[in-house]
């Protein structure tokens, strides 16, 4: 009983928590590096935001729809944690080990974009209406690749189980087998977790875009489920392409969080090196780039799997 | 006892502060851009202090009043170089930049700590329309079409689109004067379709933009040349700022302010483009925004010259002419080609003012002068904001608003930085405004 229920939702919520607090804390090292000013110790700095959006009332704008508004950071916190839920830790600890759990994270990508247009457009204001609408143009460029690139991963597997994903890399990592993997898949991540050069739904030009309207504890969530997001998405990434748990010495759960701070690190870097991309060129580089390198990829994977 | 240690630790980190910039009161962000313990904020929803920067205008109050109603609960108010309304409880007035960071910070402590009590709400919480809603849906029309339920039309396909075909629903709102992606004081009413701007009234031109001293004292009499040239670079400097921070790029847009702030004749540009250009800042940002000669003429300055006019004042100039100077050009004329040539005008100017420095060179010509704003003979550069209304028509939001920031579009001043616009009242140096 304990191990099938308890257990799950321990780990995932420890995930929830710990890799929250990872993104916040690594975010702020990145920043600091390069430049941005940063006060008090970045240890405690994402703790004292949080102590003080908690203290900040939630406020409302004129007749939003409340129930959507308040439920949306929520439910993308509930998306984080089913992307958790999925990542294996070793060959026996995962919180759910299902058949089908690439198609799992598949329905993660695709609702992140019902929610966060929801967010958008629940709070019946103009610069979080145009942040719905713009996640919405650029969501359905990389669900496809996304789809793709992990038909790749699943191809060599022969199983559309994230455990037997990584089992079919004790030869050679998918990061190698399949070169154009992983790049893809890291842009799909900055896509789908609207972060850095991606970030076209929350971002500056919009004031902040679908959390422009939103403080207080509210906004303590939605913050909480996009570092979440992050992680999750992080933890497929070094599931599908860099081997998950597997690794010499190390312990299998060491293994995957040091691939996974890795895979943050770059997306985390990248977020701060680069900047916002014109939604119109975004799109054009998901249809006319990268889709059809993803259809490459899955060309080679397919050859790959058949010799 | 949780809650008060709650409140302590709030307090210890970064102060979130939503400017609202009057008149002269943009120094102030670059200001405290730099400043550790200040994270400035693009929504007042984002905010727990409301810092009002130089004299707001009459015709802007009504807009601060909704602005300072949309802070959440607590949040309180600091003024600088502004008297505060004389109906707001405990409000202190800060006339001293250096002093600012600090009152900024003691505001947000003593706000956690609960040592000061939160602002009040200015208006009374209701619609700014009345109700008007009739039918099923409370929509004002028939069926679940039209209607004004509040005073503003519903979003409905009320106009062609204008690009591809796809059309949207039409969405009319006003925003200003204190957006801050517009320049300060702007307004305009904005018709989207999807985020595809449809139309663009502006409503409220930008206030005048004070100028560095020396470009007035130019027109008086002859100043040496390297003076110039440094106030030219760092007002460049800044718009490129703002404009970097409106991409994303905040790091870079913090070393933009740092070269400004520390900038001299053995400064270099070196790095900065570097950097900008391995970011992708001239392929990737958004972009657009091209202007034809007539609408290059009217702005003047360097948005001209990036459209290949090559009007330049300093050309005729005989101390400019010894440094060998001639215009630098651009030709494409659209948001990409005004960033390079800022770029390039600010290397230009780092390169005359240290020739001008080593030589000892003056100005000759006074009467006129080329500011950083455009020519200024007989009439000071003037207002070109209404050009917006033409320029920004078929562009995505983000195209539009880099246009916006890419464009140099106050007119002058007629006082230089630092002067006190007319009517102010005597500086009270950390004076608290009256109760009510």
């Amino acid at each position: 009983m304990f191990s099938e229920l308890f257990l799950p939702v321990l780990m995932v919520i420890f995930m929830l928590v710990v890799g929250g607090y990872a993104v916040a804390v690594l975010d702020r090292l990145v920043a600091s590096a390069l430049g941005v000013p940063q006060a008090g110790g970045i240890w405690l700095a994402p703790m004292a935001r949080g102590a003080w959006l908690l203290t900040q009332h939630a406020n409302a704008t004129e007749a939003p729809d409340w129930r959507a508004w308040r439920l949306a950071p929520a439910l993308y916190l509930a998306l984080a944690a089913g992307g958790l839920a999925v990542v294996p830790w070793s060959a026996s600890l995962v919180a759910t080990d299902l058949v089908t759990s690439v198609v799992l994270w598949g329905s993660v990508e695709a609702l992140a974009t019902v929610v966060i247009f929801l967010h958008g457009w629940s709070a019946n204001s103009l610069l979080a209406l145009i942040g719905g609408y713009r996640y919405v143009a650029l969501g359905l460029s990389y669900i496809l690749i996304s789809m793709f690139v992990l038909i790749g991963v699943a191809l060599p597997a022969e199983s559309l189980q994230f455990t037997q994903v990584v089992a079919s890399q004790e030869g050679l990592w998918n990061v190698i087998r399949q070169p154009l993997g992983l790049p893809l898949f890291l842009i799909v991540g900055l896509g789908m977790t609207f972060w850095g050069p991606l970030n076209l739904a929350d971002s500056t030009d919009l004031a902040g875009g679908t959390a422009s309207e939103i403080s207080g504890p509210p906004r303590l969530v939605w913050d909480m489920a996009r570092a979440a997001m992050l992680v999750a998405f992080s933890g497929v990434a070094a599931t599908a392409f860099l081997g998950g748990w597997l690794g010499p010495w190390l312990p299998g759960p060491l293994w995957i969080s040091l691939k996974m701070l890795a895979v943050l690190s770059v997306l985390l870097l990248l977020g701060r090196l680069l900047p916002r991309l014109a939604p119109e060129r975004c799109v054009t580089l998901m249809w006319v780039v990268l889709l059809p390198l993803s259809f490459i990829d899955l060309v080679w994977a397919g050859i790959g799997a058949l010799l | 006892m949780a809650v008060s240690w709650l409140h302590k630790f709030a307090a210890r980190g970064r102060v979130p502060v939503f400017p609202v910039l009057g008149k002269q009161g943009d120094g102030v962000l670059r200001h405290l851009a730099l400043s550790p313990r200040i994270e400035l904020v693009d929504s007042p929803r984002h905010a727990s202090v409301l810092l009002v920067a130089g004299e707001v205008p009459a015709d802007r109050c009504e807009p601060l009043r909704r602005v300072h109603d949309q802070l959440p609960y607590p949040f309180t108010t600091l003024w600088f170089r502004s008297e505060p309304w004389p109906h707001l409880e405990r409000v202190a007035r800060i006339d001293d930049l250096d002093d600012l960071p600090g009152a900024l910070v003691t505001a947000h402590r003593e706000l956690m700590e609960g040592r000061r009590g939160s602002a009040h709400r200015l208006l009374p919480d209701e619609p700014p329309n009345p109700w008007e809603g009739e039918g099923d849906f409370g929509q004002g029309g028939e069926g679940m079409m039209g209607g004004v339920p509040y005073g503003r039309p519903m979003a409905m396909n009320m106009e062609d689109d204008i690009r591809d075909g796809l059309t949207l629903d039409s969405l009319t709102f006003r925003l200003g004067p204190f957006f801050f992606a517009f320049p300060p004081g702007m307004a305009a009413e904005i018709t989207l379709q999807g985020d595809l701007v449809q139309t663009w009234k502006t409503q409220l031109a930008p206030y005048p933009q004070p100028l560095d001293e020396v470009f007035f004292d130019a027109r008086q009499r002859p100043v040496p040349i390297a003076e110039v040239e440094l106030a030219r670079a760092r007002h460049h400097l800044h718009q490129l700022f703002h404009a970097l921070h409106l991409a994303g790029l905040e790091n870079v847009s913090l070393r933009t302010l740092r070269l400004a702030h520390g900038l001299s004749t053995s400064s270099t540009l070196d790095g900065l483009r570097r950097a900008l250009s391995r970011r992708g800042f001239f392929r990737l940002t958004a972009g657009g925004g091209v202007l034809g000669p007539e609408q290059a003429r009217m702005i003047g300055g360097p948005a001209a010259r990036a459209a290949g006019l090559d009007d330049d004042l300093r050309a005729e100039d005989a101390g400019y002419r010894r440094l060998g100077f001639s215009p630098v050009c651009q030709t494409a004329g659209d948001t990409h080609a005004r960033w390079r040539q800022l770029l390039d005008e600010i290397d230009q100017s780092l390169h005359l003012a240290r020739l001008a420095e080593r030589d000892r060179v003056h100005t000759e010509r006074t009467g006129s002068v080329e500011t950083p704003r455009g020519p200024w003979s007989a009439r000071r550069p003037a207002d070109a904001s209404a050009l917006f209304d033409e320029l920004l028509p078929g562009l995505e939001w983000g195209d539009a608003l880099a246009t916006v920031a890419s464009l140099d579009v106050a007119g002058l001043a007629d006082q230089p930085v630092g002067t006190r616009p007319s009517g102010e009242s005597r500086a009270v140096r950390g004076g608290t405004g009256n109760d009510v």
